[in-house]
């Protein structure tokens, strides 16, 4: 509170006081019996209420010793006489009432005060906030919606790379297959060995290319979700993947498995290849064994793992291992474009879940996915 | 085979004009075949204008259109032909490296009588080529005023 506002609190009390003389002195020449007394706490009532504690006792010495000078016997002396004395005593005793009252109201009035201060400041930040969670929101929405732009472009330019990459790799292995057919008798073993060399390149890069385009198709295509019982399409993806795996001997155990939301035909990729991967890359076992399973859930997570006794990995490499185009292993050694986990990844994730492997060379490899299971499921 | 029916071939790329008639080829069924390098010759041949007009008034047996061409692309040849009362019961088939859903579905929408992707495997394509050949110029009975079956 500034200087100005404490010295008009303390003039209203000496000017409620000065009028309050002048009002008693006017009823004392009218005449009224003990009408002096009021009009001074009058004054001390409006100087607690309005000044506070200081002005009131200001004007309780004020009125006092004006009261005392004015009005108690001897006049116009600050003596008095002792029967005057209680006079002074409940003069005093309700002036101090009166600021006590006026204090308390005061101080409720300060904490009130204080209280809405505090409550507008906390609106004030409120009010930020929410203009720092609009602003946030919009440059967020600005930036999904040019990912969502650029990734559409990605997508467009994938596709159209790969169609036309198709024509001339159509017109390499056309006319090399024509070459091969019409020329072979006049080309010697390195002339017919490379040729099958470019037709070997050219089916590799149709592969590449087909496996691109799914790869590619996979972020644009919209999910059907529905409850997919991942029992029965394992089971397809067990008997679409034997049959590229005839004469070999494998020992299948597949247990449980709960369902799941999802899209059908992308979560059958996903164990299709899972599979066919355990069936190739346990190719050179005399006894290959493909387990199959679900571990226990974790919260509403369903592990799925795929394991399989083949020649495994090395922890080493395991970031390369979901990578697109990445492989761990040679041509000539296993067959494949690096494709398949990456596609498996990406899958799993577009469905909020998770993908991991633990391997072991020569001890075989394990690879888990996480799905959000369906409650109530009986397994 | 001398049963065949006359085919017209719109292809802009000269290796796969080269390997389209060579798969004709292989099954005798090349000898009727008419080739077109972009929409404006194919058009040019349909209207006997241009390069083709004192070629003979038969209409061809079937017209094997590629999607991307220069001039005129393919669906816009497709749609003249399709909306043409003279042209239109003359088949054509779209034979395109497109798998694009929209191009098939306009191709459908304009009244295309088959739509055919391009296999890359040259041997796949050397048999789409070929049923397509042996289909629509042999088995098929064109529409009254195509070049006769000698």
């Amino acid at each position: 509170m500034g200087t100005l506002a404490r010295i008009r609190r303390y003039s209203l009390a000496v000017l409620s006081v000065a009028a309050a003389l002048g009002a008693s002195l006017w009823i004392k020449t009218a005449g009224m019996r003990s009408g002096e007394m009021p009009p001074f706490l009058f004054a001390l009532a409006l100087s607690a209420w309005f000044g506070g504690p200081g002005p009131a006792i200001l004007a309780l010495f004020l009125s006092c010793a004006v009261f005392d000078y004015f009005f108690i016997e001897p006049v116009h002396s600050f003596m008095m006489s002792r029967q005057e004395a209680p006079y002074l005593v409940v003069f005093a005793s309700f002036a101090v009432l009166v600021t006590w009252f006026s204090n308390s109201r005061k101080r409720v009035e300060d904490d009130l005060r204080e209280a809405r201060e505090r409550l507008e400041l906390e609106l004030a930040q409120r009010r930020r906030r929410e203009e720092e969670i609009r602003s946030l929101n919009q440059e967020l929405s600005k930036r999904s919606l040019a990912l969502e732009t650029s990734n559409k472009e990605l997508e467009a330019f994938a596709y159209s790379v790969s169609h036309d990459l198709r024509a001339p790799l159509r017109h390499m292995s056309g006319f090399s297959e024509l070459l091969q057919k019409n020329a072979a008798a006049s080309l010697n073993d390195k002339g017919k060995r490379y040729l099958l060399m470019i037709l070997e390149s050219a089916k590799r890069m149709g592969n590449l290319i087909d496996d691109l385009l799914a790869f590619s198709r996979i972020g644009r295509a919209e999910r059907r979700q529905t409850l997919v019982s991942l029992d029965q399409i394992v089971r397809e993806a067990v008997t679409e993947v034997r049959t590229q795996a005839a004469g070999r001997d494998i020992a299948w155990t597949i247990g449980d498995l709960p369902s799941v939301y999802g899209d059908r035909s992308m979560l059958r990729l996903v164990l299709v290849n899972l599979v066919s991967n355990a069936v190739k890359f346990t190719r050179t076992r005399p006894n290959a064994s493909v387990q199959i399973g679900c571990l226990e859930k974790r919260g509403d997570q369903a592990v799925v793992f795929v394991r399989d006794n083949g020649v495994g990995f090395d922890m080493r490499y395991i970031d390369k291992l979901f990578g697109v185009f990445q492989r761990l292993h040679g041509p000539e050694e296993f067959e494949g474009t690096g494709i398949g986990l990456a596609t498996v990844q990406r899958i799993v994730h577009r469905h909020g879940g998770n993908v991991w492997a633990e391997g072991m060379v020569n001890e075989g490899a394990t690879f888990y996915f996480s799905l959000a299971a369906v409650e109530g499921d009986g397994h | 085979m001398s049963t065949l029916g006359r085919i017209l071939l719109v292809e802009d790329d000269p290796k796969d004009v080269e390997l389209t008639l060579t798969a004709l080829e292989e099954y005798n069924l090349a000898n009727e075949v008419v080739v077109a390098k972009d929409g404006q010759e194919a058009l040019d041949y349909m209207y006997c204008k241009g390069t083709f007009a004192g070629r003979s008034g038969e209409n061809p047996a079937v017209l094997l259109l590629d999607l991307k061409l220069p001039k005129i692309d393919g669906l816009e040849v497709l749609s003249r032909i399709k909306s043409d009362e003279k042209l239109k019961m003359i088949p054509v088939v779209v034979l395109t490296s497109s798998h694009e859903e929209k191009d098939m579905v306009a191709s459908y929408r304009h009244g295309v009588n088959a739509y055919v992707v391009k296999p890359v495997d040259f041997h796949e394509f050397v048999n789409a080529i070929k049923e397509l050949g042996v289909f629509w110029a042999v088995i098929n009975q064109p529409p009254p005023g195509s070049v006769p079956k000698n």
